[in-house]
């Protein structure tokens, strides 16, 4: 597996010597090209078109988030797998409400399955979750009744409402009251972390969807007009609890990161590099921890497991298999 | 798997295995690199060294290592390069 | 899909006798883990003997190893490494021979496999056209089908770059 860069320091990427070169005031850095899949862009970097023209031809992709630590876009080089039958089936099962209510409703369920997953196991753990837990499995009982797109974002949304709401009793940290859901700029320290998580969490969705043949601008639950990119929205709702808030849960119950990592900055709080990093660190450890598949026979990434959730949904499309989400085992 | 890759070669031929090897892996000090590597890029490097080296005057040494479990990595003095996801 | 989208080529014939999913999934274009091992490394060496211009002879389409002659008539011989897909490599030869036969061209088929001292010859026989317009037909009813042939687990999955796809 091609390894991801992450890039806090202020600097200029290069095309040299035929592999990638970084340079900041601090350091001057060649990478192995052929083993870099991504780039993720904290810092102000500058590059020509040189590079991205060296990038596209080795089929990096490139993710650039703000200053404030918000995603704002990708480079996301000329698709170089194409399927006319994979695109046509997948625009067709968009098209088609019946087809698309299918499938947004397992991506609805594989998230509120997960979610159950991660309250089951603090249940256990740490108690006084059993009644959100009844009520999530009250609303999965329900999704099968959903017939439109809106009611089932309704239920997602009160299903995650319910899964919030017990964050503090899960992360037992004062310093890190959930509050309420807030974004753009999120107002406290666990909403900054929350809205980090989930943009890394799609972006890297995103770098999956680009090495299979599905077009990432067709979602199904996420409407596909208007948005760059919705299908790694998609498939980033069933991974975000078992991946992004099960890293949260760890960095502060290690306290790896305190509220002394975070700033003020207008309306909203921001972290700074440094809790940054160990965000994107544990993330990144967290993404290469491996669980064993019984299809495959062998100890499989979660990574990996985001490639065969996209594999599940062309076999899906071509008509092969109805897709079921991954369901975290414990 | 994991390797460390060392080089003495002709002086004509320093900047090209230097190269080669730089899109592969990570340039530590002179003359070597290191770094995890998958086995397709093992032997697409392997490859492109031999059609560069020649054998009567060069010599390049890689040790493999499956894990780095069981190893450490000691450093005397500055460190220069390295493999690392953050810069 | 209208016939004429479809020519079956060497290609096709080669994966038919390895597996038939592999037919259905190539023939619409869904291509196997471009990440994979013997993917990179299938391409690496493509594109590296094609820099360095094997000698290879073209026939239009077809390319073959060596092309020589001997008292019964033209030789067309291709090299390869293993003989582990040998009925592969045999029905692709033969089809190539049939091509061009078809353009009036008559040759005989050889493959060699210097690695493992093994030389087999590959004669158009009436019966191996047969077998190869039968495996014709039956790779356009694979590919027309609106769902590929389900998968089944055979030795040659543990290497195959779809077997992520297949058994996801």
């Amino acid at each position: 597996m091609k390894k991801t860069i992450y890039i806090f320091n202020d600097g200029q990427l290069k095309r040299k010597g035929n592999t990638l070169y970084f340079e900041s005031e601090e350091q001057k850095k060649y990478l192995p090209v052929e083993d870099v899949g991504e780039l993720m862009v904290f810092g102000e970097v500058s590059l020509n078109k040189k590079f991205l023209e060296f990038a596209s031809q080795k089929e990096i992709i490139i993710h650039y988030f703000s200053y404030y630590g918000y995603y704002m876009g990708s480079f996301y080089p000329r698709e170089h797998l194409n399927s006319g039958h994979m695109i046509l089936k997948q625009a067709e099962h968009y098209l088609d409400e019946e087809e698309r209510i299918r499938i947004a409703r397992q991506f609805v369920s594989g998230a509120a399955r997960n979610i159950r997953q991660v309250l089951r196991y603090y249940n256990n753990r740490v108690g006084g979750i059993s009644e959100t837990l009844n009520r999530v499995d009250e609303v999965i009982m329900s999704l099968d009744d959903c017939h439109d797109i809106s009611r089932l974002m309704a239920a997602e949304g009160n299903i995650r409402d319910r899964y919030y709401r017990v964050f503090d009793i899960i992360t037992r940290n004062p310093d890190f009251p959930f509050e309420e859901r807030s974004r753009r700029p999120p107002r406290n320290h666990l909403n900054t972390l929350i809205s980090f998580g989930n943009s890394l969490m799609y972006t890297i969705v995103l770098s999956e969807i680009y090495r299979t043949h599905l077009d990432p601008r067709i979602g199904y639950l996420h409407a596909t007009n208007f948005r760059r990119f919705s299908l790694n929205l998609d498939l980033a709702e069933i991974f975000k609890p078992i991946i992004v808030d099960r890293v949260i849960f760890s960095v502060l119950g290690k306290k790896m990161i305190t509220v002394n990592d975070f700033e003020e900055e207008g309306e909203g709080i921001m972290m700074k590099d440094r809790a940054r990093k160990t965000f994107v660190q544990e993330l990144d450890a967290k993404l290469k921890t491996t669980i064993k598949h019984k299809g495959i026979g062998r100890p499989v990434s979660y990574r990996r497991i985001i490639r065969l959730e996209l594999y599940k949904l062309e076999k899906h499309l071509i008509g092969e298999k109805f897709y079921e989400p991954f369901i975290a085992q414990w | 798997m994991f390797v460390i890759l060392v080089y003495d070669v002709n002086v004509k031929r320093v900047v090209k295995v230097l190269k080669t090897s730089r899109k592969y892996l990570h340039w530590v000090q002179n003359s070597v690199l290191e770094g995890e590597i998958s086995k397709a890029n093992f032997h697409k490097l392997k490859a492109e060294l031999r059609s560069i080296i020649n054998d009567e005057e060069d010599s390049v040494i890689i040790y493999v290592f499956r894990s780095l479990q069981y190893s450490s990595r000691e450093i005397m003095g500055i460190e220069k390069g390295g493999q690392d996801i953050f810069l | 899909m209208p016939d004429n989208e479809i020519n079956v080529g060497g290609t096709l014939i080669w994966y038919y006798y390895v597996c038939k999913r592999e037919v259905w999934l190539m023939g619409r274009q869904i291509t196997a883990d471009q990440d994979d091992t013997n993917v990179i490394l299938g391409r690496f060496f493509a594109e590296q003997s094609y820099g360095r211009e094997k000698k290879e002879i073209a026939f239009g389409h077809m390319k073959f190893d060596v092309v020589r002659k001997d008292r019964h008539g033209l030789v067309v011989a291709e090299v390869k490494k293993s003989s582990k897909h040998i009925k592969s490599a045999k029905m692709q030869l033969a089809f190539y021979l049939w091509e061009l036969s078809q353009k009036g061209i008559k040759a005989r088929g050889e493959l060699l496999f210097p690695k493992e001292k093994r030389r087999e010859l590959v004669e158009l026989t009436d019966e191996l056209i047969d077998n190869l317009l039968e495996a014709k037909r039956d790779i356009l009813r694979i590919i027309y089908d609106s769902i590929p042939p389900e998968a089944e687990k055979k030795q040659i999955c543990r290497n195959c770059a779809y077997a992520e796809f297949c058994w996801s």
